[in-house]
């Protein structure tokens, strides 16, 4: 309702109570609200990626990746193990929120610098499952599961290492000196953003090991069927 | 809810201290602005120099052996390219936005200045992809500014290999930058403006550029996802959009893909790109018709929420653009229905502009000249709009000329009447000259009649059938000798309308060089950007506070008032009235 009636305001009118008075330390900093919109940004792109994934998969040229003991993410403890990890990343991210929250500066370097080098691994490890499909014979342009596949994966990958880059970049200025509390939103930021990729991690794993049967009740859900 | 803690951040400011730190890696919205504006016109002066070569061919086919087909298909996916986004998108949002909105909300920069240069030199690099491909093995793709799959990327289209993948490299960079900057002016709008500045008292400037961001922001990805699945299909050979084909006598090895997908991707965006280039133009006519008026704006709450309808409706009317490519019936009709819906914000816009017109005090300089024009553009523009909107008058029409005399109409002429409209009127501001007035009649006289000359009988050639995107007509029965002399008619008065922008640089140049300082606030605005301590502003904007703001943006010829405008940042106590005025039983406070 705030927004409402900041928007049914007549600014015409004159004001005898004087300029409207402000709260200077209140409100969301700035960096949260970027990235929030950020994340909306990220969210369309993928949700955009869902809706072709979801219609192509009703083509009768698509093969899914499971649903079939031969196909490679029947059973999948290679991408088990790699969530696994990217939990433990986000878990590390957490708790070095946790420890700014309470001023342990020690928890915090430990907290962003497991969470970052989790990550790491946790591209490493998609890399391994690349490459294990391709020796499968289960190469990108085989077959649009297989492309939307490495596009998924990819695009998810990408979007870790920019968050990556964005730990770094905290790391080295707490390194040069720079106090908890001047790197308390950055910090705030990156731990949201680990969560938001875990998340999406977790629906991509789910949506890309289905089995057609599954594909076909989404896909008719969403009417696209 | 504003800070002022963050509008008025000092300690975060980077005062350069060397010329690179001030004029290239500069944090400094302004520059970064200029930085955008240079770069933006000089890709548009090149987009304008291939539809000159285009209408060379159009207008007198077969006279010019420099001109073969492909370099023709090559030179029209270019120019619309680059005009769409390289030009408007970039001088809308990152060059007027990036210089105003800090100065309209009262804050003394960007709310993150790195990313702000980052955003700026990511543009850039994406300018230099892009016209990088002019020069690579096969030239730059000719598969139109759509890129339509299968064509945009089998061999016979030109530009097929690198051509089309430079393009869409260039676009990913591109959207890169913008969500940069996206993110910025929007943070900046919603968290750094100063005291006093709430929202429904921003100029409506800022609403445009505001909404046009959002547009943007949830838009572009549709673009990059599009360009980046066309660019597996491309180098990687998946069959994202690529259906089963033989291509040259050849089958591909391309299966089941399927290019409408494409085509809804792309105009998903496509369309909301219509209002991200729209929206800013539209709050700067409004701000530019009231100062000249010296009246306030017509319906400032209509016109703010007229803008946030139209970027709300312009996600779900994109298929109007693919009535031809085949659609359950009652999809045309949904789509139909909302394009017509627009219509009725828009048209709401477009009342309250003439009604601010109407009993203003209406001075007809260089700005005004070009902000009244745009208001004949549009609405012509937008009058053949509502015949393309719908499905049995659009599938005749579809792939005419028509088309193209439309959306340049209401796309092309008019925001770029604003900008000229902006250009002048800002300009005191930018380098605290006036630009040369005489000169500037003779670019608006010679812009504005010569576009009607461009557009009137493009409209009549369409309507007779003539097909866009032809290198050459040929002896086509349905094509009357008449319409190739219209062509031909058409083709002079674009090479005159080149020739009188060629005016306007030079104005440019002329007043930096030789016209002297012109008095602040020259045209007595009442908006913040007009009052900083000094002009152009300093690095920082404000002096050692920032302004606190009163009132509105538009209170012009107030009743009683001794000057003809009260600027945002005075206060009740400090406005001067008529001797003998009793302002409380005037009705304003009462109202």
């Amino acid at each position: 309702m705030r927004g409402f009636s900041a928007l049914t305001e007549k600014p015409w009118l004159a004001m005898p109570q004087g300029p409207m008075q402000f709260d200077p330390e209140g409100g969301t900093p700035s960096a949260q609200i970027a990235l929030r919109f950020l994340l909306m940004v990220i969210s369309i792109a993928f949700i955009l990626i869902f809706v072709t994934f979801l219609t192509r998969s009703q083509y009768p040229d698509f093969q899914a990746l499971a649903g079939e003991p031969w196909l490679p993410f029947n059973q999948s403890p290679r991408l088990w193990a790699t969530t696994a990890v990217l939990v433990a990343a986000s878990a590390a991210m957490h708790w070095a929120w946790r420890s700014v929250k309470t001023q342990r500066p020690d928890g915090v370097m430990l907290g962003i610098s497991v969470g970052g080098f989790l990550a790491l691994v946790f591209i490493m490890a998609q890399w391994t499952t690349w490459n294990y499909l391709v020796n499968l014979g289960y190469g990108v342009s085989e077959n649009p599961a297989n492309a939307y596949f490495f596009l998924f994966t990819g695009l998810h990958a990408l979007h870790l290492f920019g968050g990556v880059l964005a730990v770094v970049r905290v790391f080295i200025r707490i390194g040069r000196g720079c106090s908890i509390s001047q790197v308390a939103v950055a910090v705030k930021a990156c731990t949201t953003y680990w969560h938001y990729l875990l998340a999406l991690w977790l629906l991509l794993f789910f949506l890309l090991t289905r089995t057609p049967e599954t594909y076909a009740i989404i896909a008719a859900a969403c009417g696209l069927g | 809810m504003t800070h002022i803690a963050i509008a008025d951040q000092e300690p975060e400011l980077h005062h350069p201290r060397t010329f690179i730190g001030k004029y290239i890696w500069s944090q400094d919205h302004k520059v970064i602005a200029i930085q955008y504006a240079c770069t933006a016109i000089f890709v548009g002066l090149v987009a304008l120099m291939l539809s000159v070569v285009m209408r060379l061919q159009l207008g007198f086919p077969d006279q010019f052996d420099f001109i073969n087909p492909n370099m023709y298909l090559q030179f029209v996916t270019m120019h619309g390219m680059i005009m769409v986004i390289y030009l408007l998108t970039a001088l809308l949002l990152g060059g007027f936005g990036n210089y105003l909105i800090p100065l309209m909300v009262g804050t003394r920069d960007m709310v993150f200045p790195y990313l702000n240069m980052l955003s700026f030199w990511f543009y850039f690099l994406s300018v230099l992809v892009l016209l990088a491909s002019f020069f690579v093995p096969g030239g730059p793709t000719g598969a139109g500014w759509t890129l339509y799959p299968p064509q945009s990327i089998l061999e016979g289209t030109p530009g097929s290999g690198m051509g089309i993948v430079m393009m869409l490299a260039s676009l990913a960079i591109f959207i890169i930058a913008f969500t940069m900057g996206g993110l910025n002016y929007v943070s900046t709008i919603l968290q750094a403006r100063t005291r006093g500045m709430t929202l429904m008292r921003m100029p409506l400037t800022i609403w445009g550029i505001f909404t046009a961001t959002i547009l943007g922001l949830f838009a572009f990805p549709a673009l990059l996802v599009s360009a980046i699945m066309m660019l597996f299909d491309s180098i990687l050979g998946t069959s994202f959009f690529m259906p089963a084909i033989v291509s040259l006598g050849e089958a591909t090895d391309y299966e089941g893909g399927s290019p409408i997908l494409f085509q809804h991707l792309f105009w998903f965006f496509g369309h909301p790109e219509v209002y991200i280039v729209a929206l800013p133009a539209f709050g700067m006519v409004s701000d530019v018709l009231s100062v000249h008026a010296r009246k306030n704006i017509f319906g400032y709450r209509m016109m703010v929420w007229a803008i946030v309808i139209i970027g709300g409706l312009s996600f779900v009317v994109w298929a109007h653009h693919m009535y031809v490519s085949g659609m359950n019936p009652y999809f045309g009709f949904f789509f139909a229905t909302t394009t017509l819906i627009i219509a009725v914000p828009t048209a709401i816009k477009v009342y309250n502009w003439v009604l601010t017109l109407w009993q203003g005090n209406i001075h007809l300089t260089v700005p005004m000249l070009f902000a009244i024009g745009f208001i004949f553009t549009f609405t012509h523009g937008g009058l053949s709009g509502l015949f393309l909107g719908n499905v049995v008058i659009d599938l005749p029409l579809s792939d005419t000329f028509f088309v193209v005399a439309h959306f340049h109409m209401v796309m092309g002429v008019s925001p770029i009447m604003v900008l000229f409209a902006a250009i002048y009127h800002w300009f005191p501001l930018v380098t605290g000259k006036q630009l040369n007035t005489r000169l500037g009649m003779i670019h608006f006289w010679g812009t504005f009649i010569g576009t009607y000359a461009i557009y009137l009988p493009m409209h009549y050639i369409g309507f007779l059938g003539v097909p866009r995107r032809y290198y050459a007509l040929g002896d086509t029965s349905f094509i009357p000798d008449s319409a190739h002399a219209l062509n031909a008619n058409i083709t002079i008065a674009v090479i005159i309308v080149a020739l009188f922008q060629l005016i306007f640089i030079f104005n440019l140049f002329w007043t930096i060089k030789r016209e002297p300082k012109s008095r602040i606030n020259p045209w007595d605005a009442a908006s913040l950007e007009w009052h900083t301590p000094d002009v152009p502003p300093h690095h920082g904007n404000w002096g050692r506070e920032l302004p606190t703001v009163h009132r509105w943006a538009y209170d012009y010829s107030v009743p009683g008032v001794v000057k003809d405008f009260i600027p945002q940042h005075v206060p009740d106590s400090e406005v001067v009235y008529e001797p003998g005025y009793d302002r409380f039983t005037s009705g304003r406070e009462s109202t």
